[in-house]
């Protein structure tokens, strides 16, 4: 399944994740505590620079990761504009789209199984509640491998559907795949049971 | 144990897959994302802890880097930006549903609506609403505003739920951890 | 019958992989078989056939009209069935499931459902109405797939291997009900046995048709090639 990782590698690839995450983190309550406007363009434009030396490419993937944010952006401008309040209006904007474009830094330059490390390292504690870490990791295998199978399936059904009626698929088709589901579900758990179990 | 993990890890897939697909219709005409109604099965369907821990498992893989919200979305950005509070909100707002599921023994269809409208709506738009007030710079009233225009589909949604949740309790009663 | 399944220099490619190349396709008989290995794009040919997809080259016709574009005719033209019925019935009931089509060409509720229950009263089975779909069999949810397609009286019918996971009592039943039918048939099949009485083969390769005709031409020359290659000992060639 394809990953938000950009292919294209940048010298932030080979940081390790734990690092980026936390001068994210740290960079993230500088986003949220800055004054004004003026500081407000002066992060972003910081954070634009950083993508675009890392690549045109990576840069505009980087602000295709942004555009669903737009719908946020009309309600701020419209608000701002209409209260006549455009400081705080670009403040906050730019807040929003430094915070969320330093975070996709971390995702775009990080492949997906140094995320899954990262996570798992952070869950460890819960093993004394019962968290078992081959049970999280064989958790994650399986939506990962199930993802593309029930879609796979939901395709089907609406194509069975599109073979007897000209409209879209309606909501009809969910309660089949969820049966699809809870069905693939016992099928594997037996299958996990034929090799010795959890 | 095994039917427990792979119920969680399935209907995980499920909420992915549900914001995958192109639209569908909820009634002839009018498109629904389908996602939040995963997060409501996920609770009706699975319980209060599995569906919250089906949600949880959904959530860290959107955070690894899996494009799996609606509309292809992912990564960390995603709980950097205003949305953050319905993010944080889907994990409670499943075991909500799954508590009231479990524990209001009346006919599963009516539990599980009351469950999606308490969890899938109220608990969910609380989240996401205080989320959107502190992301946007706004107050708790005025963040209340951009929600308000979703609840009617989202109530349509909670029917919905509802009449799936029976569906399967009929189809496969043994598999509806709610109540088994 | 209409006028036909014509297909003039159809492809279809996804993402710059060619699952079909450029075919020619003139299919007027009343049986027609594709046969083909699994991943030949026998699968693919059908769906673009049946509207289900658009070919991303040539073009389509079935009975005149393209149907990926006029959906709303093809419901009268065209009836598919797919392998599995698990993947194909949408409603948990029989009842629903069959009145369904129906509904979608415009009936009223009741008239569907009149026409259901005659349909299943016909078919000696009218106390399964109101039957939960999980209680059926899966020869008997493939016999239902069978009857929902039926009901809406296409005037072709096309069949993605719809028997092979049955069991042979079940096999017959449904083979016999099928060749009582008068619609045009197109069946794809990879086993040889199953299409001799067809008016028309089409052997499907790696996505452009090996050989057409009379059974007694292709089969023969498709068995060879069959054997040929079982009796290589690997299958080692990735899909994607």
């Amino acid at each position: 399944m394809l990953t938000l990782t950009s292919p294209v590698e940048t010298p932030l690839h080979h940081w390790p994740a734990g690092a980026k995450l936390l001068l994210v983190a740290a960079g993230t309550m500088v986003i949220f505590a800055l004054p004004d406007w003026r500081w407000g363009l002066g992060a972003l434009a910081l954070i634009a620079a950083g993508y675009l030396a890392l690549g045109q490419d990576f840069a505009r993937t980087g602000l295709r990761l942004l555009r669903p944010l737009w719908p946020f952006l009309l309600v701020l401008a419209v608000w701002h504009l209409w209260l006549q309040e455009p400081g705080r209006g670009v403040l906050l904007a730019s807040r929003m789209f430094a915070a969320v474009a330093l975070a996709n830094l971390v995702t775009m330059t990080t492949r997906l199984d140094a995320m899954m490390a990262v996570i798992q390292r952070l869950l460890t504690p819960l093993a004394r509640f019962g968290l078992r870490p081959e049970v999280v990791a064989l958790s994650i295998a399986l939506v990962i491998r199930f993802v593309p199978v029930l879609l796979d399936k939901a395709t089907q059904l609406r194509q069975s559907w599109r073979a007897r009626s000209p409209k879209t698929a309606a909501a009809s088709i969910i309660l089949p795949l969820a049966v699809l589901a809870l069905d693939d579900a016992d099928h594997v758990a037996e299958a996990l049971r034929a090799r010795g179990g959890l | 144990m095994e039917r427990n993990i792979t119920h969680i890890a399935l209907f995980a897939a499920l909420i992915a897959v549900l914001g995958l697909v192109p639209k569908i219709d909820l009634i002839s005409g009018v498109p629904i994302t389908a996602q939040s109604l995963g997060i409501m099965l996920c609770g009706t369907v699975l319980g209060a802890r599995r569906g919250a821990l089906a949600v949880l498992l959904f959530l860290g893989l959107v955070a690894a880097g899996l494009p799996l919200l609606s509309g292809g979305r992912g990564g960390l950005g995603v709980f950097a930006g205003p949305s953050v509070g319905y993010l944080v909100g889907f994990p409670i707002a499943a075991f909500v549903a799954g508590l009231v599921v479990e524990r209001w023994k009346v006919s599963i269809g009516i539990a599980s609506f009351a469950g999606a409208v308490l969890g899938g709506i109220v608990v969910m738009h609380i989240f996401g609403i205080i989320g959107m007030s502190i992301m946007l710079g706004k107050s708790l009233t005025e963040a209340a505003m951009l929600a308000v225009p979703f609840i009617a589909g989202d109530l349509l949604k909670s029917g919905l739920a509802a009449g799936i949740t029976r569906g399967l309790a009929r189809a496969r009663p043994a598999s509806v951890l709610s109540r088994n | 019958m209409d006028s036909g399944i014509i297909l003039d220099q159809v492809g279809f490619s996804v993402q710059g992989k060619v699952i079909l190349h450029e075919m020619s396709l003139s299919l007027t008989g009343r049986r027609i078989a594709i046969i083909g290995r699994n991943g030949s794009g026998k699968t693919t040919l059908l769906r673009l056939m049946a509207g289900l997809m658009a070919p991303t080259s040539g073009t389509v016709r079935v009975a005149g009209l393209d149907p990926a574009a006029e959906r709303k005719a093809m419901l009268r033209s065209i009836g598919i069935l797919f392998q599995n019925p698990d993947h194909q019935i949408i409603f948990p009931t029989v009842e629903e499931e069959l009145a369904f089509g129906l509904r979608q060409m415009g009936m009223t509720a009741k008239e569907a459902g009149a026409r259901v229950l005659a349909m299943l009263r016909a078919e000696g089975r009218a106390h399964w109405a109101s039957a939960p779909v999980s209680s059926l069999s899966q020869g008997q949810r493939q016999w239902l797939c069978l009857m929902a397609v039926l009901l809406m009286e296409p005037e072709t019918l096309l069949l993605d291997e719809p028997f092979a996971a049955l069991d042979l009592p079940t096999q017959a039943r449904l083979q016999r009900r099928m060749s009582q039918l008068d619609q045009r048939v197109v069946t794809i099949s990879h086993d040889p046995a199953t299409v001799i009485d067809c008016d028309h083969v089409v052997w499907i390769e790696n996505g452009r048709v090996a050989a057409e005709g009379v059974p007694a031409e292709v089969l023969p020359a498709f068995k060879d090639e069959m054997d040929r290659l079982g009796l290589r000992d690997a299958d080692t060639d990735l899909a994607g």
